[in-house]
């Protein structure tokens, strides 16, 4: 009995690469609602969708290009999806300005995505779409793996240290994190805070849509896969806890894992039902996640 | 003495209309639903009298989203999904396994309350946009469960279902199913407008805007969540048994993730809390991309996500929402200084008799010992005894930091001491949770007031009254209802910072609690006022025997009405006593800028 259950090398490795690569998006994903959160308070629903307008840019452009013109097209297209995403911040603080209504950034990011979701339907049509990747396949421990895999963990590790060094190293970035601690002392101690939180966007949206350019090859490229990234994203940033970036690095390859388990053992059908199931169970048991610190109280 | 700070009536303040047009909306919106749920059938057009067969139930579900959205402050992104539950747990049970009606419709409305609980579950703990991602990936999971498990739901191919009784028609046309589904968001908009009347409505709101206030008046905001998403969970999956015969198939395909954002939108684009909205809004977003889009089908998505964007950037009030707006603007404005007027209530605690001086001083109704509250490395509070005794009013000052609010937090339960205890009428309140506090008799006030904007200036001072252990005597009731004559159609956006803060107050009193804190309770109130406080405090103490602790930072306030003073600094006491001996006490001077009180 237990001999079933415990497979061969093969697919462990199997299932702890392929678990790690498509966790590392979510830890992705994860980073970008991190970035904006912290500046803004608002947890972008339609990062999902930009990260896959990344993956869309990759379909339009590096399929007919060729690879050449990979690297500078991988600029562009996050380029493009940053100033996108700095647009629908821009829209989203925009009732925030005058208004004491609050939540209105949680009904227009929903609503952003549903539009992208819709707008790419529009255009591409619902079905999947196959993109082929510079890379070619590498044999790890005996297992062929897509080079897609190694760039998606090689991207979170490079944009968590990147983001890292701006937000610790730069003044821009300082000033963000400011942001995150108080809106109004830093709004009194002369930064500009919607600039800023514009800037955030924007960051997050160059985060996302880069990676999705990247890793085209390893996701089907369909409209609605936005919501399986940004449920997942959503579901690795709880995990780390709300914020933190470091946490995203353990929480989007656990999440990532637990998907590809449940692929293994029950089938491809249910990896949302188990992230869904986890997301339950942390917010239950514990809600700061696994490194978030607990929120002071207000009175 | 009381009744001389007090002035007399009031000038007249005409107004025109109510506070709100929650009775006129539901007027309306049952006309209208009337009106599109029975004229199909009456005029023999069967295509409308099917599609507002759907848009009936589509409505319903959306009343009890605004329910869930606005009044017990939940978003939920998975409404479809519950109203999916309904169905499917009717069509599996009765239409494939053909167990009799009777069970199949209990197992809907059971297999709606589980979805239900799944929301609820984490809502104990959580709030705001986790449940809002919780609820969307469960809408995302049910149509690929339903697809998966198709051996129990026959996936893609989906199940028919029809109910013939339902198809007769017994009056002039219109079937049994036609008069249900027009019944259904009639009763789910009589049941919104009834759960706002009610004190459980008014619990979940105050639980949703502010949970330490909600905590503080004996609310336990989670519970308030999670019963919410199962009183709206019920009622959809109704909706999701009626869904079945009013559309006779059910398949995966009917329930994406995209009709619990119709449901979503439908809220917002109608009008947030408003009770019309939801009709308007189902008709804006469901049914005008259906009439005008027929031939263009994969534009409707894209159309009610911009509608939804443009809607919460131009008219964040949402269509009813504007109007009502507009109307209460034309409203007449506030009564001034004295919009808030307490004569009926403070005259007749003024005509009781004093409490015995010898009940004054007995047995402490609060005693604290060593209390001791750290934050990280920063200490609040130090070993902190306390003591507060029935009748009495004592006075707790110090500077900035010296503990004072950590204290009262401590006390109210809101922050959990790290050493020491405390005892509440003799019994011991060290690790009960706020709520339970509150409900052995403690009562108090917030730095910044919690005033209750979507209610009337009656109703905030009626969720004092909900939280208030026993009914309040005759003479009491009658003070209430000339205060209810007042205040029944005031709107409290129009008071002044003072006279929210005395409203507080007053819903605090209403609340009986046998002690009441307050948290700097005269900051920003006129000399007037200030004075109305005093005599308001005073009247507690002597009047009604209750405990009142007092954080003030306005220190001839406190010298004039306190009986003992308590000095903290840095966390610990440093004096105790009264205020004509604490006064010359070195410890308290520099409290006093150049000493002049002493």
């Amino acid at each position: 009995m237990l001999g079933d259950l415990l497979p061969n090398l093969d697919v462990i490795v199997t299932i702890v690469l392929r678990g790690t690569a498509v966790g590392a998006l979510f830890a992705i994903v994860a980073m970008s609602f991190n970035i904006v959160h912290n500046a803004a308070g608002i947890f972008n629903f339609a990062q999902g969708s930009i990260f896959l307008l990344g993956a869309f840019g990759a379909f339009v452009l590096a399929d007919r290009a060729g690879f050449g013109l990979w690297l500078p097209m991988l600029v562009l297209v996050a380029l493009a999806v940053g100033a996108l995403t700095a647009l629908q911040g821009w829209i989203t603080l925009l009732p925030l300005r005058s208004s004491v209504e609050q939540d209105s950034w949680l009904i227009s990011t929903v609503a952003v995505s549903v539009i992208i979701a819709a707008s790419l339907t529009l255009a591409f049509g619902s079905q999947g779409n196959m993109v082929q990747g510079p890379l070619p396949r590498y044999t790890i421990i005996g297992v062929r793996t897509p080079g897609a895999f190694l760039l998606a963990i090689g991207a979170m590790f490079a944009w968590y240290v990147a983001l890292r060094w701006f937000l610790r190293r730069t003044f821009t970035g300082l000033a963000i994190s400011a942001l995150s601690q108080d809106f109004d002392a830093a709004r009194a101690a002369g930064i500009p805070v919607r600039r800023l939180q514009l800037l955030a966007f924007g960051v997050s949206g160059v985060v996302a849509g880069s990676v999705g350019f990247m890793v085209a090859p390893m996701i089907s490229v369909s409209p609605d896969a936005g919501l399986r990234y940004v449920l997942n994203g959503f579901v690795a940033a709880v995990v780390g806890g709300i914020g933190n970036n470091t946490g995203t690095l353990i929480g989007g390859p656990l999440v990532g894992v637990i998907a590809a388990l449940t692929a293994f053992y029950v089938g491809g059908a249910y990896q949302d039902l188990a992230s869904l199931l986890v997301l339950v169970l942390i917010l239950m048991f514990l809600p700061q996640g696994l490194f978030g610190r607990a929120a002071a109280r207000k009175v | 003495m009381a009744a001389a700070v007090l002035p007399g009536p009031a000038a007249d303040r005409p107004l025109r209309g109510s506070f709100n047009s929650d009775r006129q909306q539901v007027a309306i919106g049952t006309c209208l639903i009337l009106l599109t749920g029975l004229a199909p059938s009456l005029l023999g057009n069967s295509y409308w009298e099917h599609a507002f067969q759907l848009v009936n139930i589509y409505i319903a579900v959306a009343v009890l989203q605004n329910l869930l959205f606005v009044d017990a402050g939940q978003k939920s992104f998975g409404q479809g999904a519950i109203l999916g539950l309904g169905a499917y747990g009717l069509a599996i049970a009765s239409g494939l396994n053909g167990m009799p009606l009777a069970a199949g419709l209990l197992a809907g409305v059971l297999a709606a309350a589980a979805g239900g609980l799944l929301f609820a579950m984490p809502a104990l703990r959580v709030q705001g946009f986790h449940l809002g991602f919780v609820t969307m990936s469960a809408a995302i999971v049910f149509p690929q469960l339903l697809n998966q498990l198709d051996w129990f739901t026959r996936g893609l191919n989906g199940i028919s279902m029809t109910i013939p009784a339902l198809q007769t028609r017994p009056f002039a046309g219109i079937s049994w199913l036609t008069l249900l589904v027009t019944a259904v968001p009639v009763v789910a908009l009589l049941a919104h407008y009834a759960l706002r009347q009610a004190p459980l409505g008014r619990r979940m709101r105050i639980a949703a805007e502010s949970p330490e206030a909600a905590r503080s008046l004996g609310i336990r905001p989670g519970i308030m969540r999670s019963l919410a998403f199962v009183l709206a969970s019920v009622g959809t999956g109704i909706c999701g048994l009626l869904y079945v015969p009013a559309v006779g198939f059910i398949s995966p395909q009917g329930f994406l993730i995209e009709l619990s954002f119709v449901f979503f939108f439908a809220v917002v684009v109608g009008g947030r809390g408003q009770l019309l909205g939801p009709i308007v809004g189902i008709w804006i977003v469901f049914i005008l991309p259906t009439v005008f889009l027929v031939k263009l089908v994969e534009y409707k998505p894209l159309v009610y996500g911009l509608m939804t964007l443009a809607v919460v950037i131009l008219f964040p009030d949402g269509v009813v929402g504007t109007f009502e707006t507009w109307r209460r603007r034309r409203r007449q404005g506030g009564g001034g200084e004295r919009g808030f007027r307490l004569e009926a209530v403070t005259r007749l605690f003024s005509a009781l008799p004093d409490v015995p001086s010898a009940d004054v001083g007995a047995a402490p109704v609060l005693t604290v010992r060593g209390a001791t509250k750290r934050f990280g490395q920063v200490v609040a509070l130090d070993g902190v005894d306390f003591d507060v005794r029935p009748g009495e009013i004592h006075g707790l000052v110090g500077a900035n930091g010296s503990g004072k609010t950590s204290l009262l937090n401590v006390i109210s339960g809101l922050s959990r001491l790290d050493a020491g205890r405390y005892q509440l009428r003799g019994r011991d309140m060290t690790r009960l949770a706020a709520a339970a506090i509150a409900e052995q008799g403690l009562g108090r006030t917030f730095q910044t007031p919690r005033v209750f904007q979507s209610y009337s200036v009656w109703n905030n001072l009626q969720m004092g009254l909900d939280a208030r252990p026993a009914a309040p005597d005759p003479a009491l009731a009658a003070a209430l209802a000339a205060l209810r004559d007042d205040h029944a159609e005031d709107s409290p956006s129009l008071l002044s910072h003072g006279q929210r803060r005395i409203l507080e107050v007053v819903r605090v009193v209403l609340k009986d609690p046998s002690i009441v804190l307050f948290d700097e309770p005269a900051a920003g109130l006129s000399s007037v006022e200030r004075e109305e406080f005093a005599a308001l405090v005073r009247q507690l103490a002597r009047k009604l025997g209750k405990a009142v602790v007092l954080v003030e930072h306005d220190l001839d306030l406190v010298w004039g009405i306190a009986d003992r003073i308590t000095v903290l600094e840095t966390g610990r006491v440093v004096a105790s006593g009264a205020p004509a001996d604490l006064a010359r006490d070195p410890a308290v001077q520099h409290l006093f800028v150049g000493g002049a009180h002493a």
